[in-house]
């Protein structure tokens, strides 16, 4: 155990005193910050700033409407805070509209069906027509149809694809304005159309979650540590290959093994690679709070009660081990592959195969966050080396026990298995320069005795 | 009776369908160097993993210090053919790190790598990267990782490839005083002179098969005596002397013929036939052959055929 501390202990040193680890602990929550922060800063949060204009055809009453709503949205954005709390303390996003309604110049309302498409075009690029000093160009062009309502579709018109965001906007807004027509025709007595702007807030919540933790922002959270096992285990396992790849090159590892077992090598490495892991985790996490802070102190709150809310008492403990067995079973496997591999470029060749295997829980990850309880998410949970990565995101929507339990048993036999396996595939190999072994060769390490 | 510390008895190893050390076994008495030689691909280094339990034998047993090689790994001191070093680490902790790996305390280790390295005039690079030493230093620190925990056997492949002169030197007085420690100490080599000079015993493997155990003397009675003998004149008439085996005239560009003796032969009876016949030498000498001519004859004619 001493020997294996010490080699644990040499591998943490060697990796943290890397200019590549001081990178990649910078890059992380830069990336982050710029993904995320800089669109706020630009004023880019959320959907991008639009100018349009509606030609209403019907008269007005629909360009009007969605004029107004635009209206609306604009003077919510105005507003000083862009959060409010909510019912229990949790804040609560307004809902903001970025889109600013411009009149249509004249030529644009009087063009007839044969010309509008050319008038669109003098739109787009700025020709506001005559009594309009250097005006911004339109970016899009709503038509409303004389028989809008009935036969007529209303027409989004832009240069390229229209923006999704907008067109949501504009269809909410004619509906709105459908519904409120419909209601002044069964019942013209209702003065006040505006009772069916009443907007919903739904606020979910989950009997298993403390009062004030914000259910999307929960879902969020495990998803992040899921991923975050994935960058960290895939980054740190990359250099633990390296490392074997370099050790064997340079004879390193010879001395190592006249010093030590290949297990107690093994083991010393998957420790190192764990604690480098875990101060990664540390970094990454305390960078990303302080980033937080600085762009919003609401957003820490939030993601500090997702987290009491993910990480339990309860739950805690079980995503400690399904993340410490995910980097174990990723570490081992790359473990594996340095001590085959006679070169980065061996590496390379078997590593290409390897990540395919290893990403497509990446592929997956939308049909188990939709629903994560549901007959994909389970039967993927019994993949035994996806077992961590899919329970760490579905820890949070509480798999029935018999699964929790059973994976979490999976998970742990999985490491274990791999570790031995990866000790007798080092022992055999490390110190051959021959081709790396078959796949069959591969699997008969796992049985006991086979040389 | 010394005590041994190496045995092998009976050890083989294959690697698929080639056979890399054969049947071999010999014996290591404590306190002795012995020079284990052999041409590439002799099973020297397979050997030395053996001994080391770094890869196990198919066939045969390995004692070392009188127990299995797991119970005493931190009693052996190993030196790689291939130096293998971090070369980001500095050079004092690049030789605690080993030590601490064969048992001491993290303190102690680096005490005695800085000790090592000032008596090897390295004390200036203690804190130097081994990527920023020259290739000698490397080297050198290297030796000192495989010797801080003091063990008691040392194991050294090639020490001395890649060492210039002046640093060949200075490495073999250094394992001499290993040696005056009380130190067993196995090395592997292709330089004849540094065994000539060093081993008490030397252990000849060929096709991973041993072709001769013993002292240099005994290494030495192998081949025949040979006298160098350098004359205008033919020189055929001594293959008639008593004592000479064969007489060759000058290979191609020499100037000297070249006589075996039986074991002996005075080589006076030799320049008493020159003298005799009126014949002036203008070279002449008598000497047991070198351990280089010993080698070649073993390796070319003893080792077995493929």
């Amino acid at each position: 155990m001493r020997r294996t501390l010490l080699i644990a202990r040499q591998e943490f040193v060697k990796y943290v005193t890397r200019r590549g680890f001081f990178i990649s602990i910078l890059m992380f929550p830069l990336w982050i910050m710029v993904v995320t922060l800089v669109p706020q800063w630009t004023g880019g949060s959320g959907p991008q700033h639009h100018d349009f204009t509606v030609v209403d055809r019907t008269g007005g009453a629909y360009r009007d409407a969605i004029a107004a709503a635009a209206l609306r949205g604009a003077e919510a954005r105005r507003a000083p805070a862009a959060t409010a709390q909510g019912g229990h303390g949790a804040p609560r996003v307004v809902p903001r509209s970025p889109f600013a309604y411009e009149d249509a110049p004249d030529y644009l309302v009087r063009a007839d069906d044969a010309h509008f498409a050319a008038a669109v075009r003098r739109a787009l690029r700025g020709d506001r027509g005559t009594g309009y000093e250097a005006p911004p160009a339109l970016d899009t062009v709503v038509l409303i149809p004389a028989g809008f309502g009935g036969a007529g579709r209303a027409q989004i018109w832009s240069s390229g694809r229209p923006d999704s965001d907008l067109r949501e906007f504009v269809d909410g807004a004619l509906t709105r304005a459908l519904q409120i027509a419909a209601v002044h025709r069964v019942a013209p007595q209702i003065s006040d159309p505006a009772i069916l702007d009443a907007a919903v807030q739904l606020e979910a919540r989950d009997p298993d979650r403390a009062a004030g933790a914000n259910a999307t922002v929960d879902s969020i959270v495990p998803i992040a540590l899921a991923i975050i096992l994935f960058v960290v285990s895939v980054m740190n396992s990359s250099v633990l290959l390296q490392g074997v790849v370099e050790e064997k090159s340079t004879r390193m590892i010879e001395v190592l093994l006249s010093c030590a077992t290949p297990r107690e090598i093994t083991s010393g490495k998957l420790i190192g690679v764990i604690a480098v892991a875990l101060t990664t985790l540390v970094i990454w996490g305390l960078a990303l709070f302080a980033l937080m802070g600085i762009a919003s102190h609401g957003t820490v709150g939030l993601v500090m009660a997702s987290l009491r809310a993910t990480a339990s008492l309860d739950t805690l403990p079980l995503l400690l081990v399904f993340f410490l067995c995910g980097l174990l079973i990723y570490g081992s496997l790359f473990l594996a592959i340095g001590s085959m591999a006679n070169s980065l470029a061996d590496a390379q060749s078997l590593l290409g195969p390897s990540m395919l295997i290893l990403m497509l829980p990446n592929v997956m990850i939308a049909g188990v966050i939709r629903d994560p309880n549901g007959a994909l998410a389970s039967a993927l949970s019994w993949v035994p080396i996806y077992t961590p990565y899919f329970m760490m995101l579905r820890i949070a929507s509480h798999p029935p026990p018999w699964q929790l339990w059973g994976t979490l048993a999976l998970a742990v036999t999985t490491t274990v298995l791999l570790i031995w396996w990866t000790g007798r595939v080092f022992a055999k190999h490390v110190l051959t320069t021959e081709r790396p072994p078959s796949l069959g060769a591969l699997i008969a390490r796992f049985v006991p005795g086979q040389r | 009776m010394p005590e041994t510390v190496l045995e092998l008895a009976h050890v083989t190893k294959r690697f698929g369908d080639f056979v890399a050390v054969d049947d071999l076994s010999f014996g290591l008495a404590r306190g002795s160097i012995l020079g284990f030689l052999g041409p590439n691909g002799a099973g020297k280094t397979t050997t030395l993993r053996m001994m080391l339990g770094i890869v196990p034998p198919d066939a045969g047993t390995i004692r070392v210090l009188g127990r299995d090689i797991a119970e005493v790994r931190e009693r052996i001191g190993y030196l790689p053919e291939e130096r293998g070093l971090y070369k980001r680490m500095r050079a004092d902790a690049a030789i605690a790190y080993i030590a601490t790996l064969k048992g001491l305390s993290r303190g102690d280790a680096l005490a005695r790598a800085r000790k090592l390295l000032d008596g090897f005039g390295l004390g200036p690079f203690a804190r130097v990267r081994i990527e920023g030493l020259s290739k000698g230093m490397a080297q050198k620190v290297q030796v000192l990782a495989a010797v801080a925990h003091d063990p008691e056997f040392v194991i050294l492949d090639e020490p001395f490839s890649g060492l210039d002169p002046v640093n060949q030197t200075e490495l073999e007085a250094f394992i001499r005083g290993l040696a005056a420690e009380g130190k067993t100490i196995l090395f592997s080599t292709h330089t004849m002179q540094h065994a000539e000079r060093l081993c008490d015993r030397l252990l000849v493997l060929a096709k991973g098969r041993k072709l001769f155990e013993g002292t240099l003397e005994a290494a030495r009675r192998l081949l025949p005596r040979r006298a160098r003998i350098g004359a205008d004149a033919d020189l055929a008439f001594l293959a008639g002397v008593p004592g000479v085996l064969n007489a060759a005239a000058p290979a191609e560009g020499q100037a000297n013929w070249t006589l075996e003796l039986s074991e002996g032969a005075d080589g006076r009876t030799l320049l008493a036939a020159c003298f005799e016949k009126g014949v002036p030498l203008s070279h002449f000498d008598l000497a047991p052959p070198s351990l280089h001519d010993v080698f070649v004859s073993l390796v070319e004619e003893r080792s077995p055929a493929p």
